[in-house]
């Protein structure tokens, strides 16, 4: 079944210079991952989002909607990216899920995408 | 044995195989419950129950979910329920999935108070509203708990396989604290309100771990624990319905096969050479269990293995036993100071943390000072047992300085 990873960061460790090599690390670390689905032949999709400051939320509210500048939700730990996988179980996902690169404060949610139908 | 017994140590298995092989805990336990109306019914008993249940359960199950693909025709008249050839045939139609379904019950991704209620409630098969009760919340949450636990279970992608051994260590964890719990819930209540029947539910399913989980030193050292904790169930009030702490229980009113149980359960353990939280607390309860035998309590061996249990899993409960145990090796005035230690503001206030100051205030002969730490305790919410215990103490004192032990 498919399940969606969605990586939340706190995006303030990847300022200044140290930062930059952080970023490189992880993202190297994404290479991996990617490398590793390709190798056990799970499929896998997944994107690397822009920073929660590009972010434009449309914010409804009974039939109303207005415009917010930023994301949805106000934490300091961002969607970041998230990745779409086919394995057999929430087990499987959540061990894949345990070695997404993840270096500050953040977190990793797991969730089962429902099936199309037919 | 009566026939409600029967069918409540027959769950468990039939359940588990039902659950597994369907890969539904609502339909298994739907199943089984019509299947055990069914052999009430029934005019004669089965010679073994539980292959009977199960076989008469899964056809239930077989013709639901023929009746759904068969949406809209017509229904076929459905298969006679009493074959009894299909058990007669089969050497043993149920394989035995009790860990497996344990281990989906107590899955890391449910809520951590969802666990052992699920488990008590599929398993073991008992009733929402006494859950309800043994974790002291309202019988609606629970129902909503337990349903929100089986939606995540059926939704979330949680496998039906026994998972694999590497991956047994964390659940085994989440399996053992839930269960451990569930034992807080019924043991640390004073009031010896708790449902009897209830203990002795917990106490099956940390048997039923330990009889699956052999090999695993701290299963056996949990099932120990419950056990050593429900040796003692009989001695824990007495006539008038107030609680005898532990000094002065009447040790021919403890269950002395349960005892016996725990101890084979703990040298088990001790063989696999490998210590854990769970077996230094049960090492603990039987080293008090052994006054029984010995007219006496090695406090030297209690008070080293609080250490010990300060080392692997330090909490304030923990010290506040840990600081008892030091008043009778090293005297209360050392008692009070590791008391004193105690940081966290939830402990300072709770009863038990109260009831062991007034012990050393007493034992130093600062009876106001006990008074006060007593009278602090009693002004809390507290449960009848336990007050009537507590005002007995406190009267005691106003008579004999002393006398508090």
């Amino acid at each position: 079944m498919q399940f969606m990873l969605l990586i939340n960061e706190d995006e303030s460790i990847y300022d200044g210079d140290e930062g930059a090599k952080r970023m490189e690390e992880t993202l190297a670390g994404h290479m991996a991952l990617a490398k590793a689905w390709a190798e056990k032949g799970v499929a896998f999709s997944g994107e690397r989002l822009k920073l929660g400051s590009t972010a434009t939320t449309i914010r409804w509210d009974a039939g109303t909607h207005t415009l917010h500048d930023g994301p949805f939700a106000e934490t300091h730990e961002e969607l970041g990216g998230f990745y779409i996988i086919d394995v057999a179980s929430l087990d499987d996902a959540l061990d894949w899920a345990r070695q997404i690169p993840v270096p500050g404060k953040g977190a990793v949610e797991v969730r089962p995408i429902w099936p199309m139908e037919g | 044995m009566n026939l409600a017994r029967e069918i409540a140590d027959a769950r468990p298995r039939v359940i588990s195989a039902l659950a597994v092989q369907f890969r539904d805990l609502d339909l298994a336990e739907d199943a089984f419950a019509d299947a055990a109306i069914k052999l009430i019914e029934h005019a004669e008993r089965p010679e073994r129950v539980a292959s009977w249940l199960f076989v008469v359960a899964r056809r239930k199950v077989l013709d639901a979910v023929r009746r759904q693909a068969r949406q809209g025709r017509a229904l076929e008249r459905s298969a006679p329920v009493e074959d009894m050839a299909d058990i007669f045939t089969m050497p043993e139609p149920i394989a035995d999935e009790r860990l497996r379904l344990i281990f989906i019950c107590c899955h890391p991704a449910l809520a951590i108070e969802a666990r052992t209620a699920l488990a008590l409630k599929v398993i073991c098969g008992l009733r929402v509203d006494v859950i309800a009760r043994l974790f002291v919340t309202s019988e609606a949450t629970m129902y909503q708990r337990i349903t929100r636990a089986k939606a995540k279970v059926r939704d979330a992608g949680i496998a039906f396989e026994l998972p694999p051994r590497k991956a047994w260590g964390e659940r085994l964890e989440a399996v053992l604290l839930t269960l451990e719990l569930a034992y807080t819930a019924a043991y640390q209540d004073a009031a010896g309100e708790i449902d009897p029947e209830l203990s002795a539910e917990v106490a099956r399913l940390a048997a039923l771990i330990a009889e699956l989980l052999p090999e695993e030193p701290e299963a056996l050292g949990l099932a120990a624990l419950v056990w050593l904790a429900r040796s003692r169930e009989a001695a824990r009030l007495d006539a008038s319905g107030a609680m005898v702490p532990l000094s002065q229980q009447d040790t021919r009113n403890w269950d002395f096969a349960a005892i016996e149980t725990a101890r084979n359960w703990l040298d088990r353990a001790a063989k696999a050479g490998s210590s854990g939280p769970y077996q230094v607390m049960a090492a603990i309860q039987l080293t008090h269990a052994r006054k029984a035998f010995d007219g006496a309590t090695d406090w030297a061996a209690v008070a080293a293995m609080y250490d010990a249990l300060m080392a692997m899993r330090p909490g304030p409960m923990i010290a506040v036993n840990r600081a008892v145990a030091l008043e009778k090796t090293k005297g209360a005035s050392a008692a009070l100071e590791a008391l004193d230690a105690i940081e966290q503001p939830r402990v300072r206030t709770s009863r038990p943390y109260l009831v062991a100051r007034a012990q050393m205030y007493s034992q130093l002969g600062q009876s106001d000072a006990a008074r006060k730490e007593l009278s602090r305790a009693l002004a809390q919410n507290v449960p009848r047992a336990e007050r009537l215990f507590l005002e007995r103490k406190l009267s005691e004192l106003a008579q004999n300085p002393r006398s508090i032990s």
